[in-house]
Formats: structure tokens, C-alpha cells, sequence
């Protein structure tokens, strides 16, 4: 057996995650702070006298030399203390839990219909290979790939919300269900199950569908053409061409055999499409006017609001390596060959 | 084999489709849509920062503050100002003591009566957080508020201000409970079960960035709201809200949509696009202590070329219209100053003669600043209008600059020597158009300091009626010769209804108030 145990290796991923976070913190900390702007004077809008803007800057500690600054924010983060955004007064703890959760509820649906239509469009593409369906799979995969999030959105509001009228196209869920539906998680579309509210239910997953399946499709892209590939090279594998001598049934051999072995590649790059969906969430969330956190990161990046920007940008990096964590351990278990 | 598991695949694929299509079909406009019984929901592209009045100094945060609180004055119909929680003032002759006497039998929502108690509780408590966003600066005057028994409240100034009642009407004088709202801290905008006030909704949930619940106030003294409550709805970008008032996700938008998303609206016969003459207003600002813009004449220059007429008509689809003086006209005291020094439309000839005597090179190259983050997109087009006017005249070579607005609002006048801003009235009265932009160490920091003017505003401040009217024509007349700012249009009021809500019109006025309690939808 080569390799260290995935003990060690996980412990090993955890130790990294600090320098890592740390990296990242300083590089967004100095990249505000060189970036034309006063938080300050963006958020009060000009009412304020000059005299009482200096007091403000002063009670933030923004006239702080700034490696001060910085260990005052690195010992305010050490001890879970995100603060308060400038710009709206929100605890960075409410930004995180309220549209963090909208963003959880966006990202998982669209995962999961990127894993689903990839997934589905991959083996069909892979199994039916240089035929009319592999054609298209291959060219919907490259089409969706290619295809700016931005600009999936607005044809997906404009065909099924605007000339159709079958969807919703803004909004987690409608006013009213929204302000009817009590708040248990955040997420509404775990709310109106905790609540039984199987009307709010069927509005909150029609308003998830077109966010979902837009941010979905377009993560969908990369796992289409890594199936169909692994399918195609599975299924000339030694193990299958020996399957099949042995009289296993074509349907077993594809469905139990190649198929099983052919997607585990695609557990690890869902990990790293993670990151690149947290990219996408921004844009489609904009595009949905949903609720998300990366609606806010839009907010406070224009309005140069240190505070949440720092804040919202540690959620994500975060995410994203837990996210890759918990991909490493699954990997772990599907293959038990694998090692580190 | 292959080739049937194929056709199964497909016909599969194909039913699963044609179902879920037809479900979402079914249930289009069903349950999700706006037409849930009274309940009147209004879209926004604006952000709260605060609700609890003290720190509330934003257009949008006020729009919500508007249904849930009320001060002893206001303009609960119309634009002419009126007692609400009071039943009137009177003053010193020197207009530095005010008193007031209360409305007797107003409940806050939670039903806790509403006293004077309540009313210096109010104020002391604007004075003593000192918000950040700035409040508490209309209440400069003020040096403290005392009581005389339950009803009467007596207002204790430093200098002589006429317009007081004024300030009363605002946020700044705005009455909160004085049991449930913090003395030394500002109230988070979701404690709605502390944001208690005495107007005629009660907030009932507050999602930031989402949703602001309103529902008719069971113990309001007045006249009861005409619909079942309000839901203010927030979005990002208008032309998302406005496929949702189209698609009737929404009753009705209130703002702020782009000339042409307004133009395209006024085309669809289930929209109503309602507009009145407004307060909100845009103008140019110089340094007047920064080159070239230091030389009067050149500033005379630009104002005799400003396109105003093209900007409302190409630019603003006629949304907007040409102003020739920093108040807007309909206010009282506005006058035309801007129009009689410097003509309607663009003088070249006169414009000449003024670089003439300015001199410098012609043409004389100059930056004009503008925030499109600010202001939307459409100030670009504003101000290449602006550009193309000024080029045209080979007096002028115009370079464009902008910035975002967290760059923009922190440099003004301290860095910029002409530069776009706008203005949306603390009180729909001329003296917030004047005595803002005025005074020296103004907020913008242009430099402007006129001993003239200085005068003026002390004399504004301190007289009454037709004098006062009289001092603030002249403050237009001398700021229109001394041009520390061009005034270049003023917006109308503008709200989009679907053809079920009515009574959109008798809340549009110069106050740029939206009344949600005179709305019904039917």
C-alpha cells in the first residue's frame, strides 16, 4: 500500500485551510483598500458634515495605520466577529445566515440539476456514441458551456416567463408567500416543508426553477463532456470486454459495470465546479434579483463596504474548501483504491 | 436491441417533458401572483439603510417610515403643510421658542398613548445617538425640548427659524415610543416588535434587501388605510420589476425606472403609468475657487449653452423637465432666475462674448464629472448632450469622467472642478434648496462662500410669510449671476399601477410623498 492514510491527509487539508484563508483575507483586505473610494462617504451619502465624517471614520478605525487595521480585522475574524457592514448597518453574522441560505438553496438545486442533466446527457452521448443523440449531447454540452450565465437567464426569463408565462422569473418565492411564510431556516424551500405549507412549497420551486436550471445547465456543460468521455473509455475496458465473454447481459454490463465505474472521476470535479458555481451564483442571482449572498457582494463591492466584502468572501472560500474536503472523503469511499 | 431502448429513452424523455410543461402551465399565474385580496404590492428598486427614524436620512428608508410614523406636522394631503400630530404651534416673536400642543387621544400601535413624554423623548433621542447617516444635522437649531403637561411640547432654539414647522415634518421630529424604542442606540431594522409608531401601518417583517411587510395599524387615530396593507418589494434592476408589473407579479412600481423602460410601459394597455410635477431635481456644480472654473465668465459661458430642452426631450422622453433655478418649480419662492439671466434655450452668441471677456483659449478644454452609479446609466447620455452642446459651441472641449459613486461622493468638490449632482428636498420648501447649496463649507465642497448670500440665508431664516418668500427669490437671483451650480431639470413623480389599483394619482405631488393609505385595489 503506497500513500499516507486519509487521516493524515485530511489533517494534513485542515492544517492548509489556515494559511490558505489567510492568504485570501489579505490579498481582498489590501485589494479594498487600493481600490478608489471612501465606504464612509459612499454610505452616508453626503448629509453628514465633514467634522462628523471623521468621527465616523475614527469610531470604525479606518484612520488606523493599516497593518493596525489589518490585525485588528484578522483578531476580530479569530474570534467570530465578522462586524457590521457600512453601508446598511447588517451584522455580517445576518448577511451570512439569512442570504447565505438563499444562496445554499440556489447553489444545491442547480448542483443538482448539473449533476442530473451532465450526468443523464453524458451517458446517453457516451453509450449511443457517434449517433444522432451523441451529436446533440455533444453540441448541447459545448453550446451550454459556452454560454454566458448572464445571457442563459435572460433568454430563460424571456422564453418561459415572459412569452410563456409558465414561470416566475424574480424573487425566491412570491411577495406574499414570502411574507406569510414563517422563518424557520432561511431556506424557503425548507420552511414550507417544516411548516407542511404545500402551496407555499409548489411557488417556492417554481421560483427555484429558472435560477436552478440556469445556473444548473451551464455547470452541466463540463460534466456532459467528462461522462460521455469516461463512458467511451469504460466501455472498451479489458474488465467489460470480459464481462460481455462471459455472457453478462449488454444491459447489466453498461448499466452495472461501465456506467458505475465511468462516474467517478465526476465526484472530484463536482468539487471543483463548486467554486465555479459560487462564480455563477453572483451573476444569476443578479439576473433573478434573488436574494442571495452574492446579490449582496454586488452591493457592498460597489459601495466599497469593506466590512461585508471581507465578510462574504471568507464565506466563500470557506464553502469552497469544506465543499472540496467532503469530495476527497467521498472519492475515498467510492474508490477504495484511491490514496494520499 | 439498441436502437428500441433508444425510442424508449426518447418517448420517455419526451412524456416527462410535455407533463411538466403542462403542470407549469396549469399553475402559471396561480397562487404566486399579486392578486391576493387587498393587499396592494409595491415593486422598488431602492435599499433601506435605516428605519428607526433617528438614523433614517435616504429616500428609500423614508418611503417605509412614511406609513409607520408620523411628526407633529406633515403633508397628509397635498402639498401645503398641516398640523398632524399636533394640533398647532406658535411661536416667539424672535421665532426661537415654539410651542406646540398635542392631538389628544393617539395611540402608538401597540396601544400605548402618545404624550409630549413621548414627543422630547423623539428629539432628545436624534440628539443624543447622532446617527451616522445625518439626521440629527436638521435639528441643528435646536437647543432643547421641554414639556408643559401631557399635550403641550415646547421648542427651545438657538437661532431664529421660520421654518421650523418644516423640520417638524420630517424624520428628524418624527414621534417614537418611548417604551420600546433603545435612548442611546439605533433599533435593528428587523426588531419590527420595537419599531413602533403612531401612522396608520405597523412594519410587520422586514427582510433586508427582499421585503418590507406593512399592516393597517388597528389603533391609528385617523382615517382608516383603503387597502388591506402594503408589501414593498425589492429589486436590483428595473427592467426585472418591470416584467413582473407586466406579468402582474406586482400591483405597482413606484421607483425608479429608466426613461425608456417608462416610454415602453406607456404602451401597455394593463399598465397605468401615472406622473405629476416632482422635487427631484439635477444640476452642475463648480469649484469656484478651482481653474478654469474660477473665472465667472466661463461659468456664464456654459450656463448661457446648456442644453436643457435636449436633455428632457432626447434623454429623458420628456420625463423630465428644464429648470431654471435650484427650486423646483411649484414650490413656494421658486422663481425663474437661471431663464432670465440666461434665456430659455442656448445663447452662443452670448456665450461668445462671455470667453471673450473671460480670456482664455478657445477652445477651452474642460472635464465634467458624472456618477452613472449613482444616478443610473441614463447621466451618461445627459451628459454627452451636454458635451455635444459645449463642443458645438468650439468654445469648449469637453472630456467625460466618472466614477462610482463610493469614488465620487468622497471627492466633489475637493477634487472635481465640475461635477454632476442631484438633489431630493429634506422638506418640500425652498429653503432646503437654497441654504444647502449655499452656505459656505456646503456639504459638496465647492468652495462658495458669497457674504451677500450669507446674509440672505440669516435673513431667510429669520423671516416669515411674504418676506421670507421675497429673500429667497433673491438668494435664486444672486446664485444665478454668481453660478456656484446650473440647475438642468426636474424630474416629475413618476408611479406605474396595473389597471386594478387606484388612487395613485392623489398621492403624487411636489412633497414626493407615496401615501400607501389612499391606494385600492379592486
Amino acid at each position: 500500500m503506497t500513500g499516507t492514510s486519509l487521516r493524515t491527509y485530511l489533517i494534513t487539508r485542515l492544517a492548509l485551510v489556515v494559511p490558505m484563508v489567510l492568504i485570501l483575507l489579505t490579498s481582498v483586505f489590501l485589494l479594498m483598500r487600493v481600490a478608489p473610494g471612501n465606504p464612509i462617504q459612499a454610505a452616508l451619502g453626503g448629509h453628514v458634515p465633514p467634522a462628523q465624517v471623521k468621527v465616523i471614520t475614527h469610531r470604525l478605525g479606518f484612520d488606523k495605520p493599516l497593518y493596525t487595521q489589518y490585525g485588528d480585522y484578522l483578531w476580530g475574524i479569530m474570534r467570530g466577529h465578522f462586524g457590521t457592514s457600512i453601508t446598511d448597518n447588517r451584522p455580517l453574522s445576518q448577511i451570512i445566515t439569512q442570504n447565505g441560505a438563499a444562496t445554499l438553496e440556489l447553489t444545491v438545486f442547480a448542483m443538482v440539476i448539473a449533476i442530473g442533466v451532465g450526468v443523464f446527457v453524458g451517458l446517453v452521448a457516451g453509450r449511443f456514441r457517434d449517433t444522432g443523440l451523441d451529436v446533440f449531447g455533444r453540441l448541447f454540452g459545448i453550446v451550454i458551456y459556452a454560454m454566458p450565465v448572464f445571457f442563459l437567464g435572460l433568454m430563460a426569463q424571456l422564453v418561459f416567463g415572459v412569452w410563456l408565462g409558465w414561470l416566475p422569473i424574480s424573487d425566491q418565492a412570491s411577495p406574499i408567500t414570502q411574507a406569510l411564510l414563517p422563518t424557520h431556516t432561511n431556506i424557503l424551500f425548507v420552511d414550507a416543508i417544516w411548516d407542511r405549507n404545500w402551496a407555499a412549497l409548489w411557488d417556492v420551486t417554481r421560483h427555484l426553477i429558472l435560477p436552478a436550471l440556469t445556473l444548473g445547465l451551464v455547470t452541466a456543460g463540463v460534466f456532459i463532456r467528462l461522462v460521455r468521455i469516461n463512458v467511451i473509455r469504460t466501455l472498451r475496458d479489458d474488465y467489460i470486454e470480459a464481462a460481455r465473454a462471459r455472457g453478462i447481459t449488454e444491459r447489466r454490463v453498461v448499466y452495472t459495470h461501465a456506467f458505475k465505474n465511468a462516474l467517478v472521476p465526476v465526484i472530484t470535479i463536482v468539487g471543483l465546479n463548486f467554486a465555479l458555481l459560487l462564480g455563477g451564483v453572483v451573476l444569476t442571482e443578479e439576473t433573478f434579483n434573488w436574494p442571495g449572498i452574492g446579490h449582496e457582494l454586488v452591493l457592498y463591492l460597489g459601495n466599497r463596504d469593506y466590512t461585508a466584502v471581507q465578510g462574504i468572501i471568507v464565506v466563500f472560500a470557506l464553502v469552497v474548501v469544506v465543499v472540496s474536503l467532503l469530495v476527497d472523503l467521498l472519492n475515498a469511499y467510492v474508490d477504495p483504491r484511491i490514496r494520499y | 436491441m439498441a436502437k428500441a431502448r433508444l425510442r424508449w429513452l426518447l418517448a420517455g424523455s419526451a412524456v416527462a417533458a410535455i407533463a411538466v410543461a403542462a403542470a407549469l402551465a396549469a399553475t402559471a399565474y396561480g397562487g404566486g401572483k399579486a392578486g391576493n385580496n387587498k393587499v396592494i404590492i409595491d415593486g422598488t428598486t431602492g435599499t433601506v439603510v435605516n428605519i428607526d427614524p433617528a438614523n433614517e436620512y435616504d429616500y428609500d428608508s423614508f418611503t417605509v417610515d412614511l406609513p409607520i410614523f408620523q411628526g407633529l406636522y406633515g403633508f397628509p394631503t397635498g402639498a401645503k403643510l398641516k398640523p398632524v400630530l399636533a394640533t398647532g404651534c406658535s411661536h416667539t416673536k424672535n421665532l426661537k421658542t415654539w410651542t406646540c400642543h398635542l392631538r389628544h387621544n393617539v395611540k402608538f400601535s401597540n396601544g400605548d398613548p402618545m404624550t409630549s413624554a413621548d414627543v422630547k423623548y423623539s428629539f432628545d433621542r436624534v440628539q443624543k445617538i447622532k446617527g451616522d447617516q445625518g439626521i440629527w444635522t436638521l435639528l441643528t437649531y435646536l437647543q432643547s425640548t421641554t414639556t408643559n403637561g401631557p399635550y403641550t411640547v415646547v421648542f427651545h432654539l438657538t437661532n431664529p427659524d421660520s421654518i421650523w414647522p418644516y423640520i417638524l415634518s420630517t424624520n428628524a421630529g418624527y414621534v417614537v415610543d418611548k417604551n420600546t424604542f433603545p435612548a442611546n442606540s439605533i433599533l435593528a431594522n428587523t426588531d419590527t416588535s420595537h419599531m413602533i409608531g403612531t401612522g396608520p401601518y405597523k412594519l410587520t417583517k422586514f427582510t433586508a434587501g427582499q421585503q418590507a411587510v406593512l399592516t393597517p395599524n388597528s389603533n391609528y387615530w385617523g382615517a382608516k388605510p383603503k387597502n388591506g396593507g402594503i408589501i414593498i418589494d425589492y429589486y436590483s434592476k428595473s427592467s426585472t420589476m418591470k416584467l413582473d408589473l407586466q406579468q402582474g407579479n406586482i400591483d405597482m412600481a413606484f421607483q425608479t425606472f429608466t426613461p425608456t423602460e417608462i416610454a415602453s410601459m406607456k404602451k401597455s394597455k394593463a399598465l397605468k403609468v401615472h406622473s405629476a410635477p416632482g422635487v427631484n431635481i439635477r444640476y452642475l456644480v463648480f469649484n469656484v475657487k478651482r481653474p478654469p472654473f474660477n473665472n465667472l465668465h466661463v461659468r456664464k459661458a456654459i450656463a448661457y449653452l446648456m442644453p436643457r430642452q435636449t436633455i428632457a426631450k432626447r434623454v429623458w422622453h420628456s420625463t423630465v423637465k428644464p429648470l431654471y433655478s435650484m427650486i423646483p418649480a411649484g414650490l413656494p419662492g421658486a422663481s425663474q432666475a437661471y431663464k432670465t439671466l440666461y434665456g430659455a434655450k442656448p445663447n452662443l452668441a452670448k456665450a461668445k462674448a462671455e470667453m471673450k471677456k473671460a480670456h482664455v483659449k478657445k477652445p477651452l478644454p474642460i472635464t465634467l464629472w458624472y456618477t452613472p452609479t449613482h444616478y443610473g446609466d441614463v447621466s451618461a447620455d445627459e451628459y454627452i448632450e451636454m458635451q455635444r452642446a459645449l463642443n458645438a459651441s468650439k468654445l469648449f472641449k469637453v472630456t467625460l469622467k466618472s466614477a462610482e459613486w463610493a469614488q465620487y461622493s468622497g471627492a466633489l468638490g475637493k477634487v472635481y472642478g465640475a461635477f454632476q449632482l442631484g438633489w431630493f428636498p429634506d422638506y418640500p420648501d425652498g429653503d432646503d434648496y437654497t441654504v444647502s447649496f449655499y452656505q459656505p463649507k456646503s456639504f459638496y465642497n465647492n468652495d462658495y462662500d458669497n457674504s451677500k448670500m450669507n446674509k440672505l440665508i440669516a435673513k431667510e431664516r429669520a423671516s416669515t410669510g411674504t418676506a421670507r418668500l421675497k429673500n429667497l427669490k433673491a438668494m435664486q437671483l444672486l446664485a444665478a449671476k454668481t453660478l456656484p451650480t446650473i440647475p438642468y431639470w426636474q424630474g416629475d413623480m413618476i408611479a406605474v399601477g396595473r389597471s386594478n389599483v387606484s388612487g395613485i394619482p392623489s398621492t403624487l405631488d411636489a412633497t414626493y410623498y407615496m401615501r400607501f393609505w389612499l391606494l385600492t385595489k379592486s
